[in-house]
């Protein structure tokens, strides 16, 4: 009998024929933790989805949209909100950077991510209470100075970290650039209004018609609150320094918005509107002009074609479709005319650097034209007022003098958005302000509670090649269109261009998300696993696990990851969860570990003669 | 159970047959078929059985040997009793599935009809389909009749089933000369067979309320007690085997000896050691020899694993000269004959009293082996005594002077 006296030690001993509890249950992994085959370990690691890296204030983008696919709207509103107070304003009238970096424009069309953005915007509109709310009051007060985005989105994330705010208004109304500078058609009154009604609901005071330098001085402002966040904006038009800019009918573009936008104004257009400037506002009042009254409106650009417009291209499609007319490679030279202006005097002109914010050549020799007109809208930017700001922090560039966390030297005062942002390269943009307005309030709290501010992070991984991830599981699809009103009867109205996603809409756009490098819990791993050693106890993102010991590291789940958040990573990088060969130095559970636990000892035990060796 | 009441029946069929009526008394859940002759035969019964309704079975046509041992070892993890067989290069195609099957300890019962391996195509009888598989950890022995075939199949499941063993089995019979031999069996009455044989529980099967795994994936260091598991399964079914017998004995009144028979051994002086068919002829020569005086017996192997190696040592080592009839290829091989030689020799090598072993390839491609060929081999057997010593390992039968 071969088997007589034999024994199995009990580190060793095994059940009957090796059968064992299945391997997802009852520890049934412990007894046969084969991990020690994986030279490479699936790792779950989000990447940065170039959406959410390209954002001027870099939304969840892929988050909210996958909880749109699920119909987890309110979570998804939720979402947003942690970066932008107002996405019915930015649903609106974003420039959409992250549609511009959506992966998926490499591969049909991009998502229609502002097309969302203001399903959830609209969403949260009619919510009766906000989803967030004020955070525990700290006894602090800030005072923020200007209500457009930069102030609006620094006051509401001070508020959610429970400071006293109180905004300052200069105008009537609060809404800075976002009432001012945004026509109705694009972002209505009202829409804007319950934006700001939030703000009121999260505790802050806004106080409006209260203009720093002239209502409030530096110095109470030093004196009343614990911090201060300059968010002015830049108010003061640019000039083409042109002859006869004096001249009745010369118009400029962010007053002429403003002053429709505020109610207050008194322009009356003439049939034949020119408009100078390539960029967004300057296309903006083409647009508004027409909804004035004008007949023929031409922009008058540098630029000497439409591509090189400092703008958003479906904004130029849509004031092209519009009737709108372009007229590239020309500067406005002198407003001609008896007291009221009846032409423009213009001479061909180009940049005289690579970019179209370099100084302007004019070409003075050549033969002028004249370009008959009842009215000129002139939008070539727009320039600070900083007549209360001690001098000490004004800079070069006409703007507020800030460190790099926007903190003015070591003082308590703050600055954001485009009066910090004039000529830094920036876009003065939007959703930028909000970045801006959202990181000095976050570095303004850090100064107030002593602690150290931190460099602004920038992500090493954004995913951008398709490579990474399986396109095998996205087929093609269109993107879906939000219906606009016709251009015909555009004209002579204030209605918005640009319609609402339905629900329908919303969800199926969110569903053409590649979710990039991120996991969605599509349930593919677990599913693919050809052991069952990928478990999840809820459905839910980033919540499976990968049981280490158990894993062959065979790549099937890496290989068939459709967002590329499964990674494989050489099983040498760890020093947890591993299950060697070299069974002595492996520190597991299970058996494997009491074996290990016996070899430990095997050296203390050993005589020190071999003759007694056994 | 008295006799009385016992509804036995007196029966003419073939081997395979009898194989088919076994699995019919037991009554089998799953039957892997795959055609190959000569064992054919009994899958044809089987099928005619399921299909008249005699048996209420899974019966699986499988695409080929290794899927049908697949399906066997598959059906019987799920804890159902199963029945396959197969014979020659189907034996071998499946070859893959024997380890997992035993290593797994499910009691799957195989029926072999030997059949001679290619090349070239011959459907006669050799044991080389069945012994190149030995040490798999499948129960295996030779029947030498249709009768003993059936009573060896229906032990095969009363041991390979027992919790002390569950190993699978190899019921071999020889092609043509058992499988397609008729000859008288007696069926016994299936309260007797329920008796001795209890239904089939696997302790641990497949089954989807209570998740297991089978056969997973171990540690290098996990290999050693598995295996020591499985010797000692093997070896512990020496006790299971002996018990059986006596059950068997007792209820159906046939009594064997599980291990080896002897034929006319009392005061021999020279053995045919021998297993399988030709047992028959090798009596019916023995005898005739006996009456001119010759000093000649039979011993046969009955169960090859596991090997008696104790009762071996003990049988031959009585004799003068031992006979090893090898109706199996060993090319190369301790006698360059076939494989008994060394099974034999090992078991006698601890004998004080070792007898002269030689060999003899007889019965080779399915041929029968004649008398003349006995009196050729008995000649050799006692030249030897007269010599003291082997003339050589192997004798070729039929080309040789």
């Amino acid at each position: 009998m071969s088997t007589k006296g034999t024994h199995i030690p009990d580190w060793l001993a095994v059940p009957f024929a090796g059968i064992t509890p299945a391997p997802s249950q009852n520890k049934g992994q412990d007894l046969f933790p084969t991990g020690n085959w994986r030279a490479i370990r699936p790792v779950y690691r989000d990447k940065m989805p170039p959406c959410n890296n390209a954002c001027g204030t870099n939304e969840k983008i892929q988050g909210y949209l996958d909880l749109v696919k699920r119909g987890k709207y309110l979570d998804a509103y939720a979402l947003v909100k942690e970066d932008m107070p107002f996405p019915s304003v930015t649903g609106r009238v974003c420039y959409h950077p992250c549609e511009q970096a959506c992966n998926r424009g490499q591969y049909d069309e991009a998502i229609s991510i502002r097309a969302v953005e203001r399903f959830l915007g609209d969403l949260g509109q009619a919510l009766p209470r906000d989803v967030v709310k004020a955070g525990p009051p700290n006894g602090k007060k800030v005072a923020v100075v200007g209500s457009g985005p930069a102030g609006h989105s620094a006051a509401y994330q001070l508020a959610r970290l429970g400071y006293a705010v109180t905004i300052l208004e200069k105008s009537p109304k609060a809404g800075g650039l976002n009432r001012g500078g945004i026509p109705d058609w694009v972002l209505p009154q009202d829409v804007l209004d319950r934006e700001i009604e939030r703000l009121v609901e999260l505790g802050i005071t806004i106080k409006t018609s209260t203009e720093v330098g002239k209502d409030v001085t530096w110095d109470q402002l030093k004196k009343n609150y614990d911090a201060c966040v300059l968010a002015v904006g830049l108010t003061e038009p640019n000039s083409v320094r042109a002859e006869g800019e004096d001249k009745k009918g010369v118009h400029y573009g962010l007053p002429f918005l403003r002053d429709i936008g505020m109610g207050t104004s008194d322009v009356k257009l003439g049939p034949r509107v020119a408009v100078i400037g390539g960029g967004n506002t300057a296309i903006d009042c083409a647009r508004e002009a027409l909804r004035q009254g004008a007949e023929e409106v031409t922009l008058i650009t540098v630029e000497t074609a439409a591509e090189e417009m400092p703008c958003v291209p479906e904004d130029l499609h849509d004031m092209l479709a519009e009737g709108v007319d372009l007229k590239h490679g020309w500067a406005m030279t002198a407003a001609l005319g008896n007291g009221k202006v009846e032409a423009l005097q213009l001479h061909p002109a180009r940049f005289s650097g690579a970019i179209n914010a370099s100084p302007i050549a004019v070409d003075r020799e050549a033969p002028a034209e004249r370009f008959a007109v009842d009215n000129v809208i002139i939008a070539v930017g727009q320039h600070a007022s900083l007549k209360w700001l001690p001098e000490e922090f004004k800079n070069e560039r006409g703007t507020i003098a800030i460190d790099r966390f926007g903190r003015l030297g070591d003082t308590k005062f703050f600055a954001a958005g485009d009066i910090v942002q004039l000529g830094s390269g920036q876009p003065l943009m939007v959703v930028n302000a909000v970045g801006d307005g959202k990181r000095v309030a976050f570095n303004l709290d850090k100064v107030l509670r002593g602690e150290p501010l931190q460099e602004r992070m920038v992500s090493i991984d954004v995913i951008t090649d398709l490579a990474r991830m399986n396109m095998t599981y996205f087929p093609k699809f269109p993107r879906v269109q939000q219906e606009m009103l016709a251009p015909a009867s555009r004209r002579r109205t204030q209605d918005e261009v640009i319609r609402a996603f339905s629900e329908e809409q919303a969800m199926e756009e969110a569903n053409r998300c590649f979710s990039c490098g991120t996991c969605n819990a599509c349930d593919n791993c677990y599913l693919v696993c050809p052991e069952p050693c990928i478990v999840r106890s809820v459905r839910s993102n980033g919540l499976y696990k990968i049981l280490v010991d158990y894993c062959k590291g065979c790549r099937v789940c890496i290989e068939e990851c459709p967002t590329g958040c499964l990674e494989g990573v050489p099983e040498l990088d760890f020093d947890t969860g591993v299950v060697r060969m070299d069974t002595a130095f492996a520190i597991t559970q299970g058996l494997h570990g009491r074996q290990a636990e016996e070899l430990r000892r095997l050296p203390e035990k050993a005589p020190k003669d071999i003759e007694n060796w056994r | 159970m008295a006799t009385a009441t016992v509804k036995k029946r007196r029966v003419r069929i073939n081997g395979c047959v009898a194989a088919a009526q076994v699995a019919k008394y037991a009554d089998v859940d799953v039957i892997a078929a795959y055609p190959i002759r000569p064992y054919t035969a009994t899958m044809m019964a089987l099928a005619q059985m399921v299909a008249n309704g005699e048996l209420d079975a899974e019966y699986i046509v499988a695409d080929s040997e290794h899927s049908q041992l697949s399906i066997a070892h598959g059906a019987s993890s799920s804890g159902a009793r199963v029945f396959t067989g197969s014979s020659g290069v189907g034996v071998q195609f499946a070859y893959e599935l024997y380890s997992p099957i035993s290593g797994t300890r499910m009691p799957v019962q195989m029926m072999i009809a030997d059949r001679t391996l290619d090349p070239p195509g011959d459907f006669g009888s050799e044991h080389t389909d069945a012994l190149s598989t030995r040490d798999m950890g499948w129960l295996m022995g030779w029947s030498c009749d249709a009768q003993e075939a059936f009573d060896n199949h229906l032990l095969g499941f009363r041991i390979g089933e027992d919790h002390r063993v569950l190993l699978p089995q190899m019921v071999c019979q020889d092609g043509f000369f058992v499988s397609h031999v008729t000859t008288d069996v007696e069926l016994p009455d299936p309260g007797q067979v329920k008796e001795f044989l209890p239904p089939y529980r696997h302790p641990y099967p497949l089954d989807p309320r209570r998740p297991v795994s089978h056969g997973p994936q171990i540690m290098p260091e996990q290999g050693p007690p598995l295996q020591l598991e499985r010797a000692r399964a093997m070896e512990g079914a020496v006790p299971v085997i002996e018990q059986a017998h006596e059950e068997f004995a007792r209820i159906f009144g046939r009594r064997y000896d599980p291990w080896i028979e002897e034929f006319m051994t009392d005061d021999a002086e020279v053995v045919f050691f021998i297993q399988g068919a030709h047992a028959v002829t090798a009596r019916y020569a023995i005898r005739h020899m006996r009456e001119r005086g010759a000093k000649v017996g039979l011993v046969r192997l009955k169960t090859i694993r596991p090997y008696p190696t104790d009762r071996v040592k003990d049988a031959l080592s009585k004799f003068k000269v031992v006979g090893v009839m090898e109706t199996n290829m060993g090319l190369g091989s301790v006698s360059s004959g076939g494989v008994l030689y060394a099974e034999v020799c090992a078991a006698l090598y601890e004998s004080p009293k070792r007898p002269l072993v030689f060999s003899f390839m007889a019965g080779m491609g399915g041929e029968a082996i004649v008398l003349k060929e006995f009196y050729w081999m008995t000649q050799k057997m006692l030249d030897a005594q007269k010599r003291g010593a082997i003339e050589k390992r192997t004798h070729w039968v039929g080309f040789e002077e």
